[in-house]
């Protein structure tokens, strides 16, 4: 499989999952699953929605049953360690449900209560700026409050190991960003991350290795850098149209290139978008297309999925 | 420490849902002020019978008023067209009216249990009068009494219901609070994230089941004061053994509760779950209306359900001073429903 070039020293790993499966009633939502994440890393499942991500975490977190399949964490099993592992590991589910009116210090001071190693709640509450509204109802707190207030609640304990399930699933931009600033600190702090997402972005922005995950499997694993660069293709052509973006068969077989339809554009993956511009160019007045603009943009993780499952991540 | 902790929270966190609270204690005590108040009747339970008057009384008809009141039945005499109306509107027992030389009891279907003996009565009275009439001798009389079973409280409608109350607020809070709480803690996803800490689930749990149980012995200390102050009944029997058989009915209905929310996915699915069990449980009770007539299978099936028996030891207890002694084998089954409940619920039981 590609992306299997760094080298892990299996004495460190905080993770190591091995051929994972789990059937549901009419699904097979994980299908034979690999991972191994070294300490101190913050390890990304990429994927769209119904691939498995949610899943596989919840099996990891204890929460759900695979029907096969290893796994340990801190080189601890569910089997034999199950109560040292909750107290070791942090996890923000992908929605967290409190009490109505209980207040973000109660919250803390009552999770903290449950384990035996805890952090001090107005360390916890300075993190995730929080302490404005230390005393509200949980109710009256706002979105992105809400999201920032789970994630302190998952290093109540002082994990070394930190589950994150689309932490910023549903925040604004700016709110997603404070939440970056979150999870690049525990990175410092030396925390094992593994988080699930399905924006390309994040996962380049945060993440020092990824797995791609589709219908249960990982189809790529690697930095976000060595995904992209392994692309046969790494840049794109992109031509922009007024209104919907027309048929593009013709042109396509003109110019002898693989022309995608995007909704208002055509996308050109090429190896070399020097050479192919001139030619485009010509092809594009020749044929009388009424293009209004041309990009050409590196390639992405969105382009890495659709090169290996022909779909885009949105769909 | 860990329970405490927990159950010092849920309290808290009660506390501040002020409107569910407010009604958790207040509804009981507006139902027993209500009720005990429009029941309220000095005298005590009398039969009557409405007596449609007579153009033109007779000696027969005099005679037989006469003895009426001697069997102390209570006779509200009224003109033919307004006893018409009180009997089409359902409020009569029994109607007495003349009938070509003699006279004619009609009875009420629907309140056979008064008319019934209302209509010995008025027989009695009838042979009396005919006696006096005929100059013979006059036949002796049964003299009929209504009274409660302990013989106390007899009088008192508030004292019959009391018991009652705290009764029916332990099934509810039992099938309605706790298992629909459970449920709607598991959709909206609360339970999975305590799983995923060390917190010990049966620390979790039974917090929740001691918090339910000092909110019930606050509520029927409520009820008890309230009943005390303004209708002056009183436990007759012993405190203990009112908080022994509330205890235990608490313990079953809970888990009841807790077994019913493992078969529902959503908290409406548990709403038509939880009434699927709430009224066979109130109808067959025998609390409103007695069984004599139903098929024997019913009977029986009906003698092992847990309301009956739970009720019976507590009314027991509260009404007449009886003891837990000849309530045994009630408090048995009560006792075995709840075991079987709380096996289910532990089988069915899920986090998420």
């Amino acid at each position: 499989m590609e992306g299997w070039t760094i080298e892990v020293d299996m004495t460190d790993l905080a993770l190591r999952v091995k051929g994972l499966r789990k059937q549901y009633a009419k699904v097979l939502a994980v299908d034979g699953l690999d991972l191994e994440v070294p300490r101190g890393e913050v390890f990304g499942l990429l994927g769209p929605n119904g691939a498995g991500k949610t899943t596989t975490l919840e099996i990891i977190e204890g929460l759900t049953t695979a029907d096969a399949g290893e796994i340990e964490i801190l080189g601890l099993t569910w089997a034999q360690q199950g109560q040292e592992i909750r107290a070791r590991i942090g996890v923000q589910l992908q929605s967290t449900s409190l009490f109505n009116k209980i207040t973000p210090r109660e919250s803390l001071d009552l999770y903290g209560s449950y384990y035996p190693k805890r952090r001090s709640t107005e360390e916890l509450l300075d993190l995730v700026q929080l302490q404005e509204k230390a005393d509200a109802y949980h109710i009256t707190l706002s979105g992105g409050q809400q999201q920032r207030l789970a994630l302190a609640l998952a290093l109540v304990n002082d994990p070394e190991l930190v589950f994150l399930d689309e932490p910023t699933t549903g925040l604004d931009p700016q709110a997603r960003r404070s939440l970056w600033d979150v999870v690049r600190r525990m990175k410092a702090e030396g925390r094992t991350v593994m988080l699930t997402t399905h924006y390309m972005d994040e996962a380049e922005a945060l993440c020092d290795r990824l797995a791609i995950m589709d219908h249960g499997q990982v189809i790529a694993t690697g930095t976000p850098a060595s995904l992209i660069s392994d692309l046969a293709i790494p840049s794109v052509v992109e031509l922009t149209f007024e209104g919907a973006a027309p048929e593009p068969a013709a042109f396509a077989a003109r110019l002898d290139q693989v022309v995608e339809r995007r909704a208002d554009l055509w996308e050109i993956p090429t190896p070399d978008p020097k050479a192919l511009l001139p030619r485009l160019l010509e092809a594009a007045e020749a044929a009388a297309v009424p293009f209004q603009q041309v990009h050409i943009r590196r390639a992405t993780l969105e382009d890495v999925f659709l090169h290996r499952t022909g779909r885009s991540l949105r769909e | 420490m860990m329970l405490w902790r927990q159950f010092a929270m849920e309290w808290r966190l009660y506390r501040r849902d002020r409107v569910a609270m407010f009604w958790t204690f207040a509804f009981p005590v507006v139902l027993l002020l209500g009720f005990g108040t429009i029941f309220r009747d000095g005298g005590g339970p009398k039969l009557s019978v409405v007596r449609v008057q007579a153009p033109a009384p007779g000696p027969q008809d005099a005679a037989l008023d006469q003895a009426l009141a001697d069997v102390q039945l209570k006779v509200q005499a009224l003109p033919k067209a307004e006893a018409e109306a009180r009997w089409a509107r359902g409020e009569t027992a029994a109607q007495l009216e003349a009938d070509g030389a003699g006279y004619r009891l009609r009875l009420n279907s629907y309140l056979m249990a008064q008319a019934g003996a209302t209509a010995g009565l008025v027989n009695q009275a009838w042979l009396m009068a005919q006696a006096r009439l005929n100059g013979a001798p006059e036949p002796g009389r049964i003299p009929v009494s209504v009274e409660s079973p302990g013989h106390k409280h007899s009088a008192n409608y508030a004292a019959f219901l009391l018991p009652g109350l705290l009764g029916l607020n332990l099934v509810s809070m039992g099938l309605f609070s706790v298992g629909m709480v459970n449920v709607s803690y598991r959709e909206k996803g609360k339970f999975r994230r305590l799983a995923v800490t060390p917190l010990p689930k049966w620390v979790f749990l039974l917090g929740q089941v001691l918090h339910r149980l000092t909110v019930t012995v606050i509520q029927a200390g409520i009820l008890l004061l309230v009943g005390r102050l303004v209708f002056g009944i009183q436990n007759q029997g012993s405190f203990l053994d009112l908080l022994l058989i509330m205890t235990l009915g608490t313990g079953c209905f809970m888990a009841f509760g807790f077994a019913l929310s493992g078969f529902a996915d959503t908290s409406e699915g548990y709403a038509a779950i939880s009434n699927l069990v709430f009224f066979p449980l109130m109808l067959l009770s025998g609390v409103y209306f007695t069984l004599d007539s139903a098929p024997a299978w019913l009977q029986h099936a009906v003698a092992v359900a847990p309301l009956a028996p739970f009720l019976r030891a507590l009314r027991a207890v509260f009404n007449d001073g009886g003891t837990l002694a000849g309530h045994g084998a009630g408090l048995a089954i009560v006792a075995a429903w709840g075991l079987a409940a709380f096996a289910l619920a532990v089988r069915r039981f899920r986090w998420a």
